[in-house]
């Protein structure tokens, strides 16, 4: 418990000095008054505007002041203004958000399911042509840059066999499921092979280790068949690199499908944040880097909680802590 | 074996040291070598080799110069680009500050992360996790979108503060990139150093009185270099694939052009002139490739867990 | 569930297990390594045989290959075995599974690092009587926890709900046996059992082996370094050098009159209770023979003390004494009167004896 305390201080520490961070990054250097509001509104705006939304973001008082105000915003789910889309942060984030779920959450999803029984078989017939040849493949995989990849998916099933849609239009399963899968199936595709690759490799290797272990022998002694030796004993002896990694994906895919989500037009929070980098959108900037900071920081916490759901004796040893 | 009669010797096969087999490196890291080393040469002597042309070289067809006028073939082997230039030539030459970038943000994340983890390492208590709350920030926002925020913020700083001209883009990646490249060194030095510290020969060390810099510099610091060396090796090759993706968001390098911005300049004409995407992807997947193989080789070499990356 | 081993094919008479010229070769980079090159032996039923050697004498592989425990890529398997009177040398794992646990069980040497660490101790007994004999999780479960009494382990009940790392190693030797123990198998193979224990639990787990072995009338094969550990424990022995079996013999006659001048040096290489203290132990000088290029003649020769021309070039058969339990592989045994002279040469010349290289 103790333990949990303690990772949980250190995230909402980090959370903090990241907020913070962020906000201070993208306000310095405008020194003149009325500054952040002219960078923030852009384009030629009159004084009295300039005026009013420096009074009413409170743009003129110092950082920890703004900073106040705005994560007091925060808790009541007020993201804050954005201009350049004329609109309360909060109400056009919300489609923005489904799209990324959707996008995160299949690739990682299919990622798995792919890698999981491919590195299980691998490791079970390891150095024989299967392991050698799928090794090479995975390693070819790791080391396609998205913006190599996504381009040469998109020519092949887009442009040349024609089997997908051009326009990624955001539809949700519950409007058109058929065309839902067509629009994300690319996408998808581009996120999943690098991270089913990764994936593999990493529990290939871990999987190599467990079964040299002598308990695995004495479970194949017990008279257990192989594919309970592999399935229930070596796995999950094997899965935490796998688990941790897994994590850091799934931080990180809230925010990180940037390419694929820019290169085929879907309209995530990557992109949005992108467009709101580029265009000094102080407010959409800060929020939305906030939900993504949280999200990365609780799928951390959730990881190192899972290790201890896996092994009693990470259990054990943070309980006596 | 002073024990054996005189008559016993001759007979001593059993000490008869094992063969050491000698294992030729694979066909994968003779590769990976190879094709960095050319890279490298004709990138350091593009201008000396007769069979680059220089940056700005047009080649005219009939006299005249023109979108995608010449496909790979003996006189552009590679074809020619949007505005006829070779797309060898500047692939070459973009391959030199993509090269540049990546080595110099890898010197600077090992620079950083190295003292970073052995202090966190090497000090434990509060050393330590400030060191680790340092790291999780760094970790805490999407690292594109991290290098993005750096990147265009930058742009913007340098009108502001003069001081700051020096930074042209070239410059804003490469510290952007080394800031991306310190966490994931500082976490895998952190750990082993963490390990080294109650190794043997480091308790010899310190029980002789060493002192705590003197420990680091001549005892902790050497044995660190292995693992930096893989973790950065591979490291490099994410940072280049990176670089790629931070041009295609628009903020890459413009003058030279860097692969990235290459693939993504001509992909609205994949049809018409595959030739201008297709050759810089192979330019920056093999490049890819051979690092992710050499750091691959690295790391079975020193025993290096992956996970850690 | 096919039962590999017919019970109507049990002659109860007949011995439990039979190898005949039994070899497993290893093909690596370096050659074909030899780690057992031809033994033959037979095991009654309900007794125990102890096999001894040093490390790399072959030992560990004989009984893993009498179980077919080995990896099949790259292991070649020659000879014949033959368990309840059915050869079960060429047996591929699938079959061979039906076999493990419920009629052959293994002990491994490291308690420590032989038991699932995320594995309850209860479901790790539980596993083969469930898969074996079928038995539902309740019947399986305090199976077990009768089996954990059977081991002398206290509060079975609750230990069963336990993780390896919450028990000692000589508490997790004792779920070991209770593992092995769990089908009744009627043959029982104990890869240095105690080696990683303390001395004083040492003890207690070798009396409950054998406690064990005499209740449930089974076979046990103790594979040790070790000739104190067999000493008291098993009704025959056999000694290992270079993949060969050298020696055999009941454990009495063994201890009697060895012949084997290799089993005289493992012999003095353990100290013993009439000695006078500060007895120099005899370490055994040089190392285990190279098994991809064995010697020639007898493969103990070039480390032997009384070596003479013959030995290096002539393989020495296994003959018996006037006991003809009572087998060995040497030209010149101890007690033989080339053996005498030599010894009488050795302490004319001192040497020192004994130097590891």
């Amino acid at each position: 418990m103790r333990y949990a305390l303690q990772r949980f201080t250190q995230f909402l520490i980090v959370f903090f000095l990241v907020t913070f961070g962020v906000m201070v990054f993208m306000r310095i250097g405008l020194n003149k008054p009325g500054d952040p509001a002219r960078t923030m509104l852009g384009g030629t705006v009159s004084q009295d505007l300039i005026d009013t939304t420096t009074r009413r973001f409170h743009l003129d008082s110092n950082y920890l002041v703004q900073y106040w105000y705005w994560l007091k915003g925060m808790l009541t789910l007020d993201f804050g203004y954005s201009n350049p889309n004329n609109l309360n942060v909060t109400t056009y984030l919300k489609p923005r958000v489904l799209t990324t779920v959707f996008l995160g959450l299949y690739s990682i999803f299919f990622a798995l399911l792919v890698a999981v029984p491919v590195a299980v078989y691998q490791a079970y017939k390891r150095d024989r042509p299967f392991d050698k040849l799928s090794s090479f493949a995975t390693f070819f995989f790791i080391s396609v840059p998205a913006v190599v990849l996504a381009p040469l998916l998109k020519y092949i099933f887009i442009d040349w066999l024609a089997w997908f849609p051009r326009l990624s239009s955001k539809v949700y399963p519950w409007d058109n499921p058929m065309l839902h899968i067509k629009n994300f199936f690319v996408p998808v595709l581009v996120l999943t092979i690098p991270l089913a690759a990764t994936w593999i490799r990493l529990l290939r290797a871990d999987m190599v280790q467990t079964l040299q272990s002598d308990f695995i022998t004495l479970a194949s002694a017990k008279g257990v068949p192989p594919s309970r030796v592999l399935w229930g004993h070596a796995l999950r002896n094997s899965v935490f690199s796998l688990v941790t990694s897994v994590g850091f994906q799934l931080g990180g895919l809230v925010g990180g499908a940037l390419i694929v989500e820019a290169y085929f037009n879907m309209k995530g929070m990557g992109s949005l944040l992108v467009v709101a980098i580029l265009s000094s959108d102080l407010f959409t900037v800060q929020s939305v880097s906030a939900i993504l900071v949280a999200c990365v920081v609780l799928v951390n916490l959730g990881v190192d909680l899972s290790y201890a759901l896996i092994d009693p004796r990470i259990r054990h040893a943070r309980a006596l802590s | 074996m002073s024990a054996t009669p005189p008559s016993a010797t001759a007979g001593g096969k059993t000490t008869a040291k094992p063969k050491r087999s000698r294992k030729i490196p694979g066909i994968g890291v003779m590769f990976a070598v190879a094709w960095l080393l050319a890279l490298t040469i004709c990138t350091l002597f593009a201008s000396y080799l007769p069979f680059i042309r220089s940056y700005d070289t047009q080649i005219k067809v009939n006299g005249k110069t023109g979108r995608y006028n010449l496909g790979p073939g003996w006189t552009t082997w590679m074809g020619t680009d949007s505005s006829a230039h070779d797309v060898f030539a500047r692939s070459i030459h973009g391959a030199k500050i993509t090269l540049m970038i990546g080595v110099l943000a890898t010197v600077m994340g090992l620079v950083l992360g190295a003292i970073l983890g052995v202090l966190a390492g090497y000090f434990g208590g509060w050393v330590d996790r400030t060191v680790s709350i340092i790291v999780d920030c760094l970790l805490a926002l999407p690292a594109l979108l991290l290098a993005l925020l750096l990147v265009y913020r930058m742009d913007d700083l340098k009108s502001v503060y003069t001081w700051l001209g020096w930074l042209d883009r070239k410059w804003e990646i490469t510290l952007t990139l080394g800031v991306l490249a310190t966490a994931p060194l500082a976490r895998i030095v952190r750990a082993q150093t963490m390990g080294l510290r109650e190794r043997e020969f480091v308790l010899a060390a310190r029980s002789l009185g060493a002192k705590g810099g003197r420990v680091i510099l001549r005892e902790i610091l050497p044995n660190l270099i292995p693992a930096m060396v893989t973790v950065a090796i591979t490291g490099l090759g994410i940072l280049i694939a990176a670089e790629g993706a931070l041009a295609f968001l628009g903020l890459g390098v413009e003058r030279p052009l860097t692969w990235g911005k290459m693939i993504i300049d001509g992909r609205a004409d994949l049809k018409r002139a595959w030739w201008a995407t297709v050759f810089p992807s192979v330019f920056l997947f093999l490049t890819v490739v051979s690092f992710n193989l050499l750091g691959d080789r690295l790391a079975r070499r020193f025993d290096i867990r992956e996970a850690a990356i | 569930m096919t039962n590999v081993i017919q019970a109507a094919n049990r002659d109860v008479n007949g011995p439990l297990l039979e190898l005949t010229d039994v070899k497993t070769h290893f093909r690596t980079r370096r050659g074909l390594v030899r780690a057992v090159d031809g033994v033959s032996l037979t095991l009654e039923r309900g007794k125990a045989l102890g096999i001894v050697g040093e490390s790399g004498s072959g030992k560990t592989i004989l009984s893993r290959s009498i179980m077919g425990l080995l990896p099949t890529k790259g292991t070649e398997r020659h000879g014949s075995i033959r368990f309840e009177q059915q050869e079960i040398g060429n047996l591929g794992r699938k079959q061979m599974r039906h076999i493990w646990g419920k009629e052959m069980a293994m002990i491994f040497q490291d308690p420590m690092t032989s038991l699932n660490p995320l594995m309850k101790i209860g479901k790790q007994i539980a596993e083969p009587l469930r898969i074996h004999l079928g038995m539902d999780k309740a019947t399986a479960w305090a199976t077990a926890e009768r089996l954990l009494q059977d081991v002398r382990i206290p509060e079975g009940a609750r230990r069963l709900h336990q993780y390896p790392h919450e028990l000692s190693g000589g508490m997790r030797q004792r779920v070991m046996i209770a593992i092995a123990m769990a089908c009744g198998p009627t043959m029982l193979f104990a890869d240095e059992p105690t080696t990683a224990l303390d001395v004083t639990v040492q003890a207690q787990i070798l009396d409950l082996l054998n406690d064990q072995r005499k209740d449930r009338n089974m076979s046990l094969i103790l594979v040790t370094h070790d000739l104190g550990v067999v000493a008291g424990h098993t009704d025959e022995i056999a000694v290992m050098y270079g993949g060969k079996l050298v020696e055999k013999a009941p454990t009495r006659a063994l201890f009697a009159d060895m012949k084997m001048p290799y089993t005289e040096a493992l012999m003095q290489s353990i100290p013993k209770i009439d000695d006078p203290s500060h007895t120099r132990l005899m370490a055994i000088g040089g190392r285990p023979p190279d098994l991809v290029n064995p010697p020639q003649g007898c493969r103990f020769a070039p480390r032997c003390l009384y070596t003479r021309d013959k030995c290096l070039t002539e393989e020495p058969p296994l003959v018996a004494t006037d006991n003809p339990e009572h087998t060995y592989a040497c030209w010149y045994p101890v007690g033989s009167p080339e053996y005498h002279e030599s010894k009488a040469r050795l302490s004319e010349t001192p040497v020192t004896i004994g130097r590891l290289d």
